[in-house]
């Protein structure tokens, strides 16, 4: 399960010997036009981040362009009106920095770690391609292989990805989670300059951005190298909303995948929940961290431990502006039928609709998420990446510093009320990646 | 997402310990118990949080013709401990949000434990019985065989799961560095209960072993503990085998390992590496980092940028305390395999046809430098340090030297250095793919041998 816990914070054992990093630490700006800066000063070591979020997504795409997003977080670094091709990683490298990038179903995010003396040079190279990027023809064509090979290795290398592509298509038909975000490979094969263009217009826009600094800097320093840098890019008029609702699921969904190299079968459910910011979010994300969340978990305990059926169990609910989906994933053990698998999957899903779940499981709970939120806080990165990741998705970065307190007021009758809820067959999409071929002689 | 190759190179110790820039280790203090154990105290106090990583001089290169039995060995402190039940163990540990996990390396074992300060009087107990007094309970081991058996067969759907230890395995041949470090089908369906008792009872012991205590923790308090707790720890013999006797192919050998289904090839090739303590580790570590270490690596802007024939390629060196090895990697489209093998060595031969030039000399010392901070930003980073430093015998001064070691680093030093310790020829060749489409030209490349990815 990726660690949804990772980002919530501690009241209770904050020792008044550490500097743990409190609310009053985070200092926030917005300039002019429309860009909001997050600055966290953190000495410890002489190094700095940079991570730059825009509200852009695949969520943002539709048939045609789907993977654009993901295309674009490519394009961002093939060059600019001052720093041409190869030049952004060259220069920032050569001041000792590096760099990456990722894009979801909501957002694309730049990652910029360096020493702090490279700090006005990281904000002039990220200045440049906000503001003037390069769509190079030769190069748009070199990316689209470079992009090819990375779906490519992905569906090679990962039945997670496969499968996980195929079970979003089939839960949503309207909404664009529908589509993987690496997107289809013939939008990747013939996307427009005209698409490019207009997307980088419309999205990389300051006032659609946040930004978020942390380390060896001071809040006088960034101000000043962000109104030299930054204020100047215009705003742009907002993007269009994403309006479309996906229509209630009225019936289990079930889709079967061939893969011939596969040893065991892998089983992802997806059940529709709302957003992040829906009052159900802590509920169902501490479900998900009873059901899949290390060995002492219920999934894990009864399927991989128990029963033997699973070598591996997770469970995984996204941040996500829009209502997205609630993920069960496992990988059958040896020989197991993946009717035999799923069938304990449901069994313990069941388990909690009709019993509940103790209170020693809720405690359990937060206790890990309190020691996981120092554990964030070690580093400049943690911190930056979960500031953003707050900032964005909880309504505000203060919301990372009171979500145990919103954990304290989730019950064990609001995780079974949810899990009665949301975890029902009506609701659910199954997807099996198998070996077996799915057609035969005589079928119907 | 940009650029996620690492996963083609989970052997990155040797970049990960020795990039650097004006860093020294934190001040630690290195006590030996009266049975032998060395204990390593280093106080970090951001956060109210301690790191113990108990290290073991027992590896795979101890599997003798039992591969995977140190991987199982080490399976085995999760079997249950002490008085408590496996399950007793896994759910102590997670109402306090503790994590515990197990590192087998070639030539050493990490049990690692990552707390919150305020229970470790709970919690070191508990430690102190996972490594000391596993269970061994039959019921538990029969579940955990079969669950790694099936785990490694589903690392056949993966050829990045693979091509390290193949590569291991083609370099190293018999000798024990080419022990794959989980094991393989075949050897690990044959191991017993009773040779892990017996490899418990021969490699952990007190003085083979090193006790790393990383956090914030109060020193008298953890002083008393860790005596009273370890102090009845056995001490023993320990005979680990020769690694001394090395010698490196003569010849070029190509392994061609088949997935049939594969839709791209995946390869990894190279030859002859450095030992971990080697004087040269750091300006060799710049001067791959020129090749083949980040993304303007000649490599990664040959093979992707320039080409659009991959994701990602790098190179790296993996070291072990007597010898190591070099390795290219990447993968690409099937069809486009021989065309990526070709530009991989053409670049690679640049290091001798043109030789570094002095503004990407400049740049490359600027970069390990600049990323060498955050390596050691955390107690559970410095622990990890700490365990490779004491298990492979290094000393401090190979990270606290490191600044002035890329310092030193000028043009002339770097051609010597690549003439000297980069492998030239005799390169040998892992492919993963579909090996009917590439059996032919694989030849061409040295001696092939051909093995179905079933085989792992």
């Amino acid at each position: 399960m990726k660690k949804l816990f990772g980002l919530l914070s501690c009241l209770f054992f904050s020792l008044p010997t550490n500097a743990v990093t409190q609310l009053d630490d985070v200092k926030s700006f917005t300039l002019n036009n429309g860009m909001t800066i997050l600055v966290l000063e953190d000495h410890s070591i002489p190094n700095a981040n940079m991570y730059l979020f825009w509200k852009v997504g695949s969520r943002n795409e539709y048939p045609g362009i789907t993977g654009l997003s993901h295309f674009f977080e490519h394009m961002m670094f093939n060059g600019s009106k001052k720093y041409g091709p190869k030049q952004f990683d060259r220069v920032m490298e050569a001041a000792g920095g590096a760099n990456n990038a990722y894009t979801t179903e909501n957002i694309t995010a730049y990652t910029d770690w360096f020493p702090s003396s490279a700090l006005e040079t990281i904000f002039d190279l990220e200045a440049d391609r906000i503001a003037h990027l390069s769509i190079d023809a030769a190069m748009v064509e070199s990316e689209r292989g470079v992009v090819t090979s990375e779906r490519s290795t992905g569906l090679e290398n990962s039945n997670f990805r496969k499968l996980h592509e195929e079970v979003k298509g089939t839960a949503f038909r309207a909404h664009p989670y529908s589509w993987g975000v690496i997107g289809h490979q013939s939008d990747i094969d013939n996307w427009s300059q005209q698409d490019l263009e207009s997307y980088y217009k419309t999205y990389y826009a300051p006032n659609n951005a946040l930004v978020v600094i942390a380390g060896d800097v001071t809040l006088p320093q960034v101000k000043k190298l962000a109104k030299q840098y930054f204020e100047p890019i215009p705003a742009q008029p907002e993007p269009r909303k994403v309006h479309t609702v996906e229509p209630e699921q009225l019936g289990e969904r079930r889709v079967y995948v061939q893969k011939p190299s596969v040893s065991s079968a892998n089983i992802l459910m997806g059940f529709h929940t709302p957003s992040t910011q829906h009052k159900d979010y802590y509920p169902l994300a501490m479900l998900a961290a009873i059901l899949g969340e290390g060995e002492s978990s219920r999934l894990y305990r009864s399927l991989v431990d128990q029963q033997q059926l699973a070598t591996q169990v997770f469970t995984y609910l996204p941040e996500s502006f829009d209502p997205n989906l609630f993920y069960i994933y496992a990988t059958a053990a040896g020989e197991t039928q993946s009717t035999a698998l799923e069938r304990a999957m449901i069994t313990e899903i069941n388990d909690i609709i009709e019993n509940g779940v103790e209170e020693k499981a809720l405690t359990k709970i937060k206790n890990i998420a309190q020691v996981d939120f120092h554990r964030t806080l070690s580093t400049i990165n943690g911190k930056a990446d979960t500031l953003g990741t707050y900032a964005l998705f909880f309504g505000g970065h203060g919301k990372m510093f009171t979500a145990i307190e919103d954990m304290e007021k989730v019950s064990v009758a609001d995780i079974q009320r949810v899990a009665a809820k949301y975890l029902v067959k009506s609701n659910r999409t199954v997807g099996v990646l198998a070996a077996q071929k799915d057609s035969a002689i005589g079928d119907l | 997402m940009r650029n996620s190759i690492l996963g083609l190179c989970g052997l990155l110790a040797f970049v990960s310990q020795l990039s650097q820039a004006a860093f020294s280790l934190p001040d630690y203090e290195k006590l030996t118990l009266e049975n032998g154990l060395t204990v390593y105290l280093m106080q970090q106090d951001e956060v109210p949080l301690i790191s113990l990583h108990m290290v073991s001089k027992a590896g795979a290169i101890n599997d003798g013709q039992h591969n995977g039995l140190a991987s199982l060995s080490a399976a085995a402190f999760g079997f249950g401990s002490g008085k408590h039940s496996k399950n007793e163990v896994e759910d102590l540990l997670a109402f306090h949000g503790a994590e515990l996990n197990t590192d087998v390396n070639l030539e050493y074992t990490s049990a690692k434990l990552s707390i919150a300060s305020k229970d470790t009087a709970t919690l070191l107990p508990l430690f102190r019985d996972y490594v000391l007094k596993p269970q061994f309970d039959s019921a538990e081991f029969e579940k955990a065989k079969t669950r790694h058996i099936n785990l490694l067969k589903q690392n056949r759907e993966q050829p990045r799961q693979i091509i390290n230890s193949a590569f291991n395995q083609l370099y190293y041949r018999d000798h024990p560095y080419g022990s794959p470090l989980e094991g393989e089908v075949k050897t690990v369906q044959e191991i017993k209960l009773e040779q892990l008792k017996a490899f418990h009872k021969q490699f952990y012991s007190a003085n083979n072993s090193a006790l790393i205590v990383v956090g914030d923790f109060n020193e008298g308090e953890i002083k008393k503990q860790i005596t009273q707790l370890f102090s009845a720890w056995h001490s023993g013999d320990t005979s680990s085998p020769k690694l001394n006797h090395f010698k490196a192919p003569d010849s070029a050998k190509v392994w061609l390992i088949d997935k049939g289904d594969a839709r791209e090839t995946t390869f990894m090739l190279g030859g002859k590496g450095i030992p971990a303590n080697h004087p040269d580790s750091v300006a060799l570590h710049v001067i791959n980092t020129i090749l083949g270490a980040r993304f303007t690596s000649w490599l990664n802007d040959e093979l992707r940028v320039n080409s659009g024939l991959t994701y990602g390629a790098r190179s790296r060196f993996y070291s072990q305390s007597h010898t190591g090895s070099f390795a290219i990697s990447t993968f690409t489209k099937k069809e486009s395999t021989f065309e990526a093998v070709d530009l991989a060595l053409k670049t690679y031969h640049r290091l001798w046809e043109t030789g570094i030039d002095e503004k990407t000399l400049a740049s490359a010392k600027a970069y390990v430098k600049g990323q060498f901070p955050p390596r050691y930003e955390t107690s559970e980073q410095l622990a990890v340090a700490l365990s490779r430093t004491w298990s492979l015998g290094l000393e401090d001064t190979m990270i606290n030297n490191f600044q002035a070691d890329v310092d030193a680093l000028d043009l002339s030093k770097t051609k010597k250095l690549i003439d000297l310790y980069f492998p030239r020829d005799q390169l040998q060749l892992v492919l993963v793919g579909d090996a009917e489409l590439i059996r032919d030209q694989a030849k061409t490349y040295g001696a092939l041998k051909e093995s179905s990815i079933e085989d792992f």
